[in-house]
């Protein structure tokens, strides 16, 4: 059985000190391809810079390599040409220092442990002692209101609390970065706007760097310190990005996010022009 | 407190528990009762069938089956039937098991394993047990050796393919997400992996069971001197119509109880994993 463990390993924080420098992703002329015979070139000549705490959003229509993207920064894809450097080195694969989370919770989590044990999931592979594991799940349980639900399994609770949940593990690492693919999307709207309200909160506290997809253009606004907009594949590139200056909590209704709004639509619809004839 | 919140106020928790737990006696209860009418339907469908279509000799009716099983089992030896058939079906079935499990988890994980074996597997799995009967027997004789390697004949496949298909079918999304938390590929075989391939190894060894009891029927029947295909295997040669059925209704109802003892068990068991989405 290759079932051999090194839980062994010490618990270090796996966070670099933070004076390590501003850039927390470097990427230069990226190039990814799938295939080997007739390749498909999904990304190409990516330029992007993700400065340490900051709330940066991936935005782009359904298909523009967003997700590709995130998977190359997440580790789990490597960048067939360009560099893509993590906190100035080449990334080399997954790290609990860059935490992904998933739109389907149902699958990211472990449906058979109760919230609780979840959220220690990622200290038990760190080798941590039981009441160590207890300690730091039960603060961010709080953190994120599920501190009630512990002892319920995933299946018991709602979609939002089980992103809540997601957030709650992550957290329970103390990661540098979370790396979001589109983790609301599939929520109704009322609990998609809790989540915002949320997910800011805890940004604020933690002062974590985040990458978060969406094609959510008030998504993106609501959330975001800068927008990234990228262009419809095959080979999207960044084609713009826009700083959002607006102070938080952000109202949909304010005029200045409208002008934003409206530009960054017509910006997608001029980069997507076939998407937007549908 | 007005009456329109008070109706709002969520049940406290002890008033839903009971209310879960009666829908749930509700539920037991019914199937309960569904088993029940459908053997009592069949029965009645026998009956009849027995009585005015077909005839008492070729199908003896239920009472006088009911009446051939007292001596069978007055002297005991349906018994010993039924247990030298439950020993056999228990190693192959146990054997087959633990093997087709350690090989389905690693061709499931390791890729070029899969390739190289699943085709011979594939095609092998259309060698029934009884197909095998006359190699066994020249393998290994008319000894127990030869029913258990039946038995496991009839169950090594049956696991081995749902156990692989398991793994497979682990959602890439949770291996990725333990892979951001730090896990290795040790853990995630075993906290990952292994967990959320239960339901399938489940419902393989569910299939297999009943496949394990189907197996040993035949073997008896060639080459045996105890169990319960010996005794179809004896009552036909000496005619005995209602013994041949004491026999059948023995296998369907020992079958039927393995299964059921296997499903609930499992169901109690291993809730937490088979409770998934």
């Amino acid at each position: 059985m290759p079932a051999a463990s090194n839980q062994d390993s010490p618990p270090a924080d796996p966070r670099p000190p933070r004076s390590v420098g501003l850039e927390v992703f470097s990427i230069r002329g990226l190039v990814k391809t799938f295939g080997d015979d007739h390749p498909y070139v999904a990304l190409q000549d990516v330029e992007l810079t993700v400065t340490n705490g900051e709330f940066l959003c991936l935005l782009g229509a359904s298909g523009c390599g967003k997700s590709t993207l995130l998977n190359l920064l997440a580790g789990f894809e490597k960048p067939s040409g360009g560099e893509l450097l993590y906190r100035g080195k080449p990334i080399g694969g997954p790290g609990r220092e860059r935490v992904m989370f998933f739109q389907d919770a149902n699958a990211a989590l472990l449906p058979w442990q109760t919230v609780q044990q979840n959220v220690e999931f990622g200290l038990r592979l760190q080798g941590l002692l039981r009441s160590e594991r207890r300690t730091r799940a039960e603060a961010c349980l709080q953190l994120v209101g599920l501190a009630e639900h512990r002892h319920k399994v995933p299946s018991e609770i709602s979609g939002g609390m089980r992103q809540r949940l997601q957030i709650a593990r992550a957290l329970a690492v103390q990661p540098d970065v979370f790396l979001m693919d589109e983790p609301f999307a599939a929520l109704d709207a009322i609990t998609r706007r809790r989540m915002h309200a949320a997910l800011l909160e805890v940004w604020a506290r933690e002062k974590r760097t985040i990458v978060f997809v969406t094609h959510d253009i008030m998504e993106a606004l609501t959330l975001a310190d800068r927008v990234a907009v990228m262009s419809m594949g095959p080979g999207s590139r960044i084609a713009q990005c826009m700083t959002i200056d607006q102070a938080r909590p952000r109202n949909p209704g304010d005029p200045g996010l409208g002008q934003l709004f409206t530009r960054l639509e017509q910006l997608l619809h001029r980069i997507s022009p076939a998407e937007a004839a549908q | 407190m007005t009456a329109l919140e008070s109706r709002a106020a969520p049940l406290p928790p002890a008033r839903t528990r009971l209310f879960a737990l009666r829908a749930r006696h509700k539920a037991v209860l019914r199937k309960l009762g569904y088993i029940a009418a459908s053997f009592a339907l069949t029965l009645a469908a026998w009956q009849i069938i027995a009585l005015y279509v077909v005839g008492p000799f070729l199908i003896p009716p239920p009472l006088a089956v009911l009446k051939a099983f007292g001596p069978m089992t007055a002297n005991g030896d349906l018994y010993r039937d039924i247990a030298m058939s439950l020993s056999r079906v228990a190693v192959g079935y146990a054997v087959g098991v633990v093997l087709a499990l350690a090989l389905g988890l690693f061709m499931g994980r390791i890729r070029a394993l899969h390739d190289l074996l699943d085709p011979i597997v594939q095609a092998m799995r259309f060698l029934s047990p009884t197909a095998m009967i006359p190699i066994v027997i020249i393998w290994f004789g008319i000894g127990e050796m030869a029913k258990y390697a039946l038995v496991f004949w009839g169950t090594v496949a049956i696991v081995l393919i749902n156990t692989i298909a398991g793994v497979l079918r682990t959602p890439k999304i949770r291996q990725h997400a333990a892979l951001c938390l730090g896990a290795s590929e040790a853990q995630i075989f075993r906290l990952i992996v292994l967990p959320s391939a239960v339901p399938f190894i489940v419902i393989g060894m569910r299939l297999a069971l009943a496949s394990a009891f189907v197996s040993i029927i035949p073997a008896e029947l060639l080459a045996a001197d105890s169990g319960l295909g010996y005794l179809l295997q004896q009552s036909s040669l000496l005619l005995q119509t209602d013994r041949i059925f004491v026999a059948l209704v023995t296998i369907c109802l020992v079958g039927f109880a393995a299964d059921q003892l296997f499903y609930w068990s499992t169901s109690i068991l291993l809730r937490r994993y088979l409770a998934v989405s």
